[in-house]
């Protein structure tokens, strides 16, 4: 529809066409809103959120075997991890792990050099705190998963 | 007093006409209550509506689909500190909201909502809506002035000029529809009650008539009210991105819901007006094409049925809720409003009442219109720069306004002129 600018002034075809565009907008099924605790959004799989240490499961061990890769790969260098060697099993076990989230971009690089595949980045999101020390986890923190913190007056 | 009260019931006189304070009284304060309620379901229409065109949700949490919001919303402004500026002249600023709601709240002393539902029948009905409501300028000049700062001075400069410079296109649009009053009959009318009666008796509405002189004045009407009354595209005195809130940046709580009540009030009032003057007030559509018995008794149903809709949908909408038991109590709200909503129905069906509340349904379905064009205005348009809003204003609609008068006398004065015409010739 190609009509003489002046004319599409006067008839305010453009003004129409805007009005158009927003009538078909309103049906509330196309709304992108979440509706959040009550509904989840979906989390792919590649997602990286919330840092997990694995354990083995049969023998309940911690896969980390402390190569330090993993502290060593981290741009911002938060992860840090010490260990020792077990002189029963001869396995090096770790002794004190700190990942200090409130510092973690989630770039994964962490758990993309684990030589184990213990240390991954989960689809949990939901990481929010009512401390900054809290934001440090350690070894129990990161094999467990964070525990939601109940607000408590 | 029943007998009373049946006997009132079953004349057909605005009590203005029967000159009865009492009933003036009641039709009062059902007015105010019901314009005031009006403007709650207008808060939580545009929110929903202007949500839903924006690819939202809206207000979800209080009540069922955000259905309480509203009143969450007066509440809240109702206890909030109220704050008055230290350097702000108090009594002006404190007077300023008086005036302009009750501008607002005057101006619908005449508009009629049915042949018999109007407090009275003024005979300079449509000269005095319009003269009350363009006091409300002087309520919020008086605002900016008080507040004593920057933004609410701008505001109201802002709107004072865009207000005066409108009522005169607006003016002129509606000496058109006036003039038309007078086509049959030779004498025109200005009352409000009389303008929609001469659109009975000519069997058309002004908007159709004189085609598309009526429909070029209706145009003209219907931009300049959304001018008049500060909405957007013509925002500009509450421009939010400019000047904060304009004329009411220094107000709070209970002050500021009044400007909020008032705004809507006002929009009510311009709305009545063009649905009075163009679309035929409280008459039903159609009466040429589905005329006769049948199609009166099927057209008296209306209201019932849209209830019955109403009802349905919010039933439908309950049943639709999410199963946890978080929405119980909201599942349960809907449900009751919805049965009320389908019991107001019912009352509706009663021939009694079907017969008297026929007018006031048609008058308020248009009026919803234009509300409802209203808040599609605002989630499609953008707001204009203060000097094309003035280039609209003088350039555009006050010519046009004045070529379609000029017209308009002329075309109502060609059978006098034709026959002068004859009466020359030999």
């Amino acid at each position: 529809m190609s009509l003489p600018p002046l004319l599409r002034k006067i008839l305010l075809v453009d003004l129409i066409k805007g009005l158009k565009v927003t009538f078909h907008y309103q049906p509330p099924s196309e709304a992108v809103t979440e509706q959040y605790p009550l509904e989840r959004p979906v989390i792919y799989e590649r997602y990286r959120g919330q840092p997990r240490l694995k354990v083995d499961p049969e023998s309940g061990h911690s896969m980390c075997i402390v190569c330090n890769l993993c502290a060593l790969a981290c741009p911002e260098q938060l992860i840090v991890v010490k260990g020792e060697r077990n002189p029963v099993t001869k396995r090096k076990e770790p002794v004190s792990w700190t990942y200090d989230l409130s510092r973690c971009m989630f770039c994964g690089l962490c758990a993309e050099a684990c030589s184990t595949d213990a240390l991954e980045l989960t689809q949990d999101y939901e990481m929010a705190l009512y401390s900054r020390e809290g934001m440090v986890l350690d070894q129990k923190a990161l094999e467990e998963g964070q525990q939601p913190v109940r607000y408590a007056k | 007093m029943l007998d009373a009260i049946k006997s009132y019931l079953s004349t057909s006189a605005t009590p203005g006409e029967a000159g009865s304070m009492l009933w003036a009284t009641i039709y009062i304060l059902i007015i105010t209550i019901g314009i005031s309620l009006a403007v709650i379901a207008m808060n939580w229409l545009e929110r929903k509506i202007l949500a839903h065109m924006q690819i939202r949700l809206g207000p979800m949490r209080v009540g069922p689909h955000g259905l309480l919001q509203p009143f969450a919303d007066a509440l809240k402004l109702l206890i909030k500190e109220d704050i008055i500026p230290e350097n702000a002249d108090k009594l002006v600023f404190w007077s300023a909201p008086v005036v302009v709601t009750m501008t607002a709240f005057t101006t619908f002393l005449v508009v009629p909502f049915g042949r018999e539902h109007a407090v009275t029948d003024m005979n300079i009905g449509i000269l005095f809506m319009l003269g009350v409501s363009s006091l409300g300028v002087l309520g919020i000049i008086m605002a900016g002035w008080s507040s004593n700062s920057h933004y609410p001075l701008m505001g109201s400069l802002r709107s004072s000029a865009q207000m005066v410079s409108y009522e005169v296109a607006m003016g002129l649009a509606i000496v058109c529809a006036v003039l038309m009053t007078s086509l049959q009959t030779g004498t025109g009318t200005l009352s409000m009650i009389g303008i929609v009666e001469a659109q009975a008796a000519q069997h058309t509405w002004f908007i159709f008539k004189m085609f598309p002189l009526g429909f070029l004045a209706f145009a003209i009407f219907a931009i300049a009210m959304v001018a008049e009354t500060n909405r957007a595209p013509f925002d500009l005195p509450e421009a939010e991105s400019e000047l904060v809130a304009g004329f009411h940046t220094e107000y709070s709580g209970f002050r500021w819901s009044l400007f909020f009540l008032a705004e809507y009030a006002a929009m009510l009032a311009v709305s009545s007006i063009a649905v009075t003057l163009w679309l035929g007030g409280w008459l039903r559509p159609f009466p040429n094409w589905l005329s006769g018995p049948a199609w009166d008794m099927a057209f008296s149903l209306v209201p019932a049925l849209t209830m019955f809709v109403l009802a349905g949908l919010c039933l439908l909408g309950a049943a639709r809720m999410p199963k946890i038991p978080q929405m119980k109590i909201q599942t349960a709200g809907l449900l009751i409003f919805g049965l009320l909503l389908g019991f107001i129905g019912l009352v509706l069906l009663l021939p009694g009442v079907r017969e008297r509340v026929q007018d006031i349904y048609w008058f308020v379905a248009k009026v919803a219109f234009f509300m409802y064009l209203y808040i599609w205005y605002r989630g499609t348009f953008p707001r204009y720069r203060f000097d094309q809003l003035m280039k609209v204003g003088w350039k555009v609609l006050l010519p046009t306004g004045l070529g379609v008068l000029i017209a308009t006398a002329v075309w109502g004065l060609l059978p006098q002129i034709g026959s002068a015409i004859m009466g020359v010739l030999p």
